[in-house]
């Protein structure tokens, strides 16, 4: 950090879509402002699923009309998987309410909005500690250097050794969080045109569960970028650690019979893996600003997962924003940043927000897709009474007679199925 | 274009296929003497870049090809892991993802 001793208003730790947001809005409002990334240049440290939600950036970064949008999301599936059987829902979308793209171009771009605006970005800085005199932050130290600010924004994302060793939140347990792990396979745009039935531009976002992820807690995504297909699963550390190498895992998707003529003649360009975390209510701090210092983003716990889609990027996105504009109302309000200030402007706010209210509403949902068991079982009946409906010998048996069967098969009674749905239900 | 087949690649298959400025100080160390009176070693199946290594009964852990997912560090039972990011920007490159 050395060449830093300009005097900063405002120190941001971590170029994710948390920190640019928030540094972006800060800069645009004329703070003097430096964002410290451990990475080499921006995004080189960062791995997502693939899909962004636009409606919360528009509100952070106005149009998105130079961002590197790669298809526009159209068809949305959903799939269970068996075996040799599979069940996909398919819903082809009318609008325009989110994108693919890799997340390191995407942080890309908002760091060119955030240095245009005036802000300073320094990479392959990592943050060693957030400095603390007399109770209130200071400022961050780096290999022995400290550098000083009136507010620091702490974006640091999932992986959260800076609050822990502030001692804000304690070391997750392994269940709360889960391991994403990630393939990237370039296949040219038209084969991906053609094999997901998409017109140029539009883009497919695909959820799997069952036995294409070994009926881990979690499941696959498949994402269809310009031209390269992203595939993945999210699997749920237990204390135990993972029964299979999340490698296997991923290589097991990536062959599976009923997937893998999709991205035949592809090639894996890129292999990363990365954390999400998964019971996000549990992982959000008892407090989110203490004096002089605000948690925004993955760091916060903010991520919805509701088994059918993820909400990370954007929720980051609104929450850099959130705490740039409190800053500016501490700054010309009170002239303070005082913990009661913070948490007022910004953790009040954003507690009142849409985005938080989502995450406290969706955490039933996360239990069922979260449990190995009612997935094995639920896949194992769906596909049994589909089996019976379709694959026909001489006798042609009704829905009900296909779905009797089925749960008598699976040893699920039908009060155990009805309590299962409106436990989800009324949850939901 | 080469195709990748239809075998499982192995995990140092997959991660040659990233870029890599690997640093010549390990930003993990691993206290392996923790590891012998650990039975159930939940980083050997959890780490996805296949780093811990079972040698007999011992664990060997190698940091260069280190994804940066973090998980070792929450599942060792025995906080035998000394963690942090590298220095300097080294480590894995990502592009696409
Ligand atoms: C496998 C997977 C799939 C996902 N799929 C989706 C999806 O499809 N859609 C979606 O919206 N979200 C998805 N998410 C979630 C999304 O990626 C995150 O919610 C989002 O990236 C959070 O942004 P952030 O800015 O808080 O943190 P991050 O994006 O993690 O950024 C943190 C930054 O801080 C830097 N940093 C960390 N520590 C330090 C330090 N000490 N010093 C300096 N710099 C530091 C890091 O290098 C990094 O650049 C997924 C996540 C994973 C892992
Ligand atoms: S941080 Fe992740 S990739 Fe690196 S050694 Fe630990 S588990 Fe393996």
């Amino acid at each position: 950090m050395q060449g830093l001793n300009r005097r900063f208003e405002v120190i941001v730790v971590g170029a994710g879509p948390a920190g640019l947001s928030a540094a972006y809005i800060l800069a645009k409002k004329g703070f003097h402002v430096v964002l410290l990334e451990r990475g080499r240049g921006v995004g080189s440290k960062q791995v997502f699923g693939g899909r962004v939600y636009s409606s919360l950036l528009e509100r952070v970064f106005g149009s998105l009309g130079d961002a590197p949008i790669h298809r526009w999301v159209r068809r949305e599936r959903l799939s269970i998987i068996n075996g040799e059987r599979m069940l996909t829902v398919e819903y082809i979308s009318g609008g325009k309410y989110s994108f693919t793209t890799y997340l390191g171009q995407l942080a890309s771009w908002m760091a060119g909005k955030a240095v245009e605006a005036g802000a300073i970005i320094v990479d392959e800085v990592r943050v060693d500690r957030i400095l603390v005199e007399d109770n209130s932050v200071v400022g961050v130290e780096s290999g022995g250097d400290t550098l000083k600010a009136d507010v620091v924004v702490d974006a640091e994302g999932a992986n959260r050794l800076l609050l822990e060793e502030l001692g804000l939140v304690e070391k997750p347990r392994p269940s709360d969080m889960a391991l994403g792990v990630k393939e990237v396979i370039k296949l040219g745009e038209e084969k991906i045109d053609e094999r997901f039935g998409l017109r140029s531009g539009e883009g497919a976002a695909w959820i799997l569960a069952g036995s294409v992820s070994a009926y881990t807690p979690g499941g696959g995504f498949i994402y269809t970028n310009k031209d390269s297909v992203s595939i993945g699963v999210v699997v749920s550390l237990e204390s135990g650690g993972l029964v299979e190498e999340p490698y296997r895992l991923v290589e097991s998707m990536r062959l599976n019979p009923l997937l893998k003529d999709i991205w035949r003649e592809g090639d894996i360009i890129e292999y990363s893996a990365h954390l999400v975390p998964e019971r996000s209510v549990r992982l959000i701090p008892s407090k989110l600003a203490l004096n002089n210092f605000l948690v925004v983003g993955d760091a916060a716990g903010l991520l919805l997962n509701t088994g059918y889609t993820i909400r990370g990027v954007d929720y980051a996105a609104y929450s850099g924003y959130l705490a740039a504009n409190a800053i500016v109302e501490a700054e010309e309000k009170y002239g303070s940043y005082s913990e009661e200030v913070l948490r007022r402007l910004y953790e009040e706010r954003l507690k009142r927000s849409m985005v938080f209210r989502d995450i406290a509403r969706h955490k039933a949902v996360e239990m069922i897709w979260e449990n190995p068991t009612m997935i094995k079982q639920y896949a194992a009946l769906l596909l049994d009474t589909l089996g019976g409906l379709y694959e026909l010998g001489e006798s042609t048996p009704s829905l009900r007679e296909t779905f009797k069967n089925a749960r008598r098969k699976n040893k699920v009674s039908l009060i155990r199925v009805m309590a299962d749905l409106v436990h989800g239900v009324m949850k939901a | 274009m080469t195709s990748i087949g239809d075998k499982p690649l192995r995990v140092d298959d997959l991660l040659q296929r990233n870029v890599w400025d690997v640093d010549h100080r390990p930003h993990i160390t691993v206290d392996t003497e923790k590891c012998r009176l650990c039975e159930a070693k939940p980083c050997i199946t959890t780490c996805p870049a296949g780093c811990y290594i079972l040698a007999g009964n011992k664990v060997v852990f190698s940091y260069e090809g280190c994804l940066e997912c973090g998980a070792c560090r929450l599942i060792c039972p025995y906080n035998a892991v000394k963690w942090s990011y590298p220095l300097s920007g080294k480590g894995v490159q990502y592009r696409f993802s």
